[in-house]
């Protein structure tokens, strides 16, 4: 079933953002500015007093910009706007992936946080080697999980132990996407002897 | 899940990007390097002309209207009620109805079954476990195909495939019940609901 064209667009869909904010905010500024750009026209063409700028001398200051002055502050301005449209273009082109993991299943499309499954990893593991839950922390990432351990001063930690339970916990899960495990056991914490 | 139009979403983004970045880089380029500057004060010389007498000839009689200014309003006025079309149109896709059956050529008429149907049933039976916090169900149209869509929030620490079977069992139920196999899409969340709620483990 999770081969279904139905299944994957809805776990496509949902495992990427669709980028709403972004989008409105670039669709209202394109609205504030066309609609002041229109209101600006309309008074010109009343004759009216211009709001700010006059189409005219917009396209006056326009054409002798290489002359205007301040300089600096026209620079300022420019590269802002240019690093706003550089964000905007980053936005738009990053696939923009969420932090969650799809698992396999049978009759339906799931996926979990991927805070989830790093906060049942570390139960997990608590569970199995005594270490308190609060001395573990687990972060899993589109590709690695990454566990760190400080027990108390004088437990001793086996790397390749708890590299066995996150294994067999992830073989339970069943995530459709392989990741690698990484485990870290810093210095022994230390201030616990007093 | 709705049905938001991702492509149009990421285009008009781009575009505005682009512009924004093509106006930005363009003025910085023209005050540092003099070759551009001597370039574009002879483009504007000519565009101004060539604006200037567009102007000229398509001022309509003994008045300052003219057909320049009108060509942009309008097309100014397009543009803001596709942007207001897109904005109105975010989202969407969802439904009430998640099964139909027949249609009016059919013998027996039409039967519905509601989302508030499988919501209860499924919530019912979802309210009696304590590893879950906090569940909602919905529907909406996937390719023109009612879709639900099953959104849990366990208690932190909880084992997602535990939660993930479970559902799954509810819905093999729901699918006898209602005769019917309904495409399901399940979400497993974390976040401050999940993480403020008090850690309730039974003894393993």
């Amino acid at each position: 079933m999770s081969g279904n064209a139905t299944f994957r667009r809805i776990i496509r869909r949902e495992t990427h953002s669709p980028r709403t904010v972004a989008m409105v905010i670039a669709a209202v500024l394109s609205i504030v500015a066309l609609a002041y750009l229109g209101i600006e026209i309309v008074l010109s063409l009343l004759l009216q007093p211009a709001l700010l700028v006059s189409p005219v001398s917009a396209g006056d200051w326009l054409t002798g910009i290489p002359e205007q002055q301040p300089v600096w502050a026209i620079i300022a301005a420019a590269s802002a706007l240019a690093v706003i449209g550089i964000v905007f273009c980053v936005i738009a082109l990053t696939p923009g992936r969420l932090p969650k993991h799809q698992m396999v299943t049978e009759g339906s499309a799931v996926l979990v946080d991927n805070a989830v499954i790093a906060a049942a990893l570390a139960q997990y593991i608590s569970d199995h080697t005594g270490i308190v839950r609060d001395r573990i922390s687990v972060g899993v990432s589109h590709r690695v999980v990454d566990v760190t351990v400080s027990p108390d001063a004088g437990l001793p930690v086996v790397d390749t132990q708890i590299r066995e339970l996150v294994a067999s916990e992830l073989e339970h899960y069943q995530l459709t996407r392989g990741v690698k495990t990484r485990v870290r056991t810093p210095q022994q914490h230390k201030g616990s002897y007093s | 899940m709705n049905n938001t139009n991702r492509f149009i979403n990421r285009t008009l983004i781009l575009v505005v990007g682009i512009v924004l970045f093509a106006v930005g880089a363009g003025i910085v380029i023209v005050f540092a390097w003099s070759a551009a500057a001597d370039w574009w004060t002879t483009f504007a010389a000519y565009a101004h002309t060539w604006l200037d007498d567009a102007i000229t000839r398509t001022t309509i009689g003994n008045t300052t209207a003219n057909w320049v200014a009108f060509g942009s309003l309008a097309a100014i006025a397009i543009v803001i009620v596709l942007l207001i079309v897109t904005l109105a149109r975010l989202g969407g896709g969802r439904t009430n109805a998640l099964i139909r059956t027949g249609g009016h050529d059919s013998a027996d008429g039409r039967i519905v079954i509601d989302t508030g149907f499988a919501s209860d049933a499924l919530m019912k039976s979802l309210g009696e476990r304590p590893e879950i916090l906090f569940g909602r169900v919905s529907t909406a149209n996937v390719r023109r195909k009612p879709m639900l869509h099953v959104s849990i929030t366990p208690r932190q620490n909880t084992s997602p495939r535990h939660v993930a079977d479970d559902v799954e069992r509810l819905l093999d139920n729901l699918t006898a019940l209602t005769g019917q196999h309904i495409p399901t899409y399940v979400s497993i969340h974390s976040g401050l609901r999940a993480r403020l709620a008090r850690d309730e483990r039974g003894i393993a």
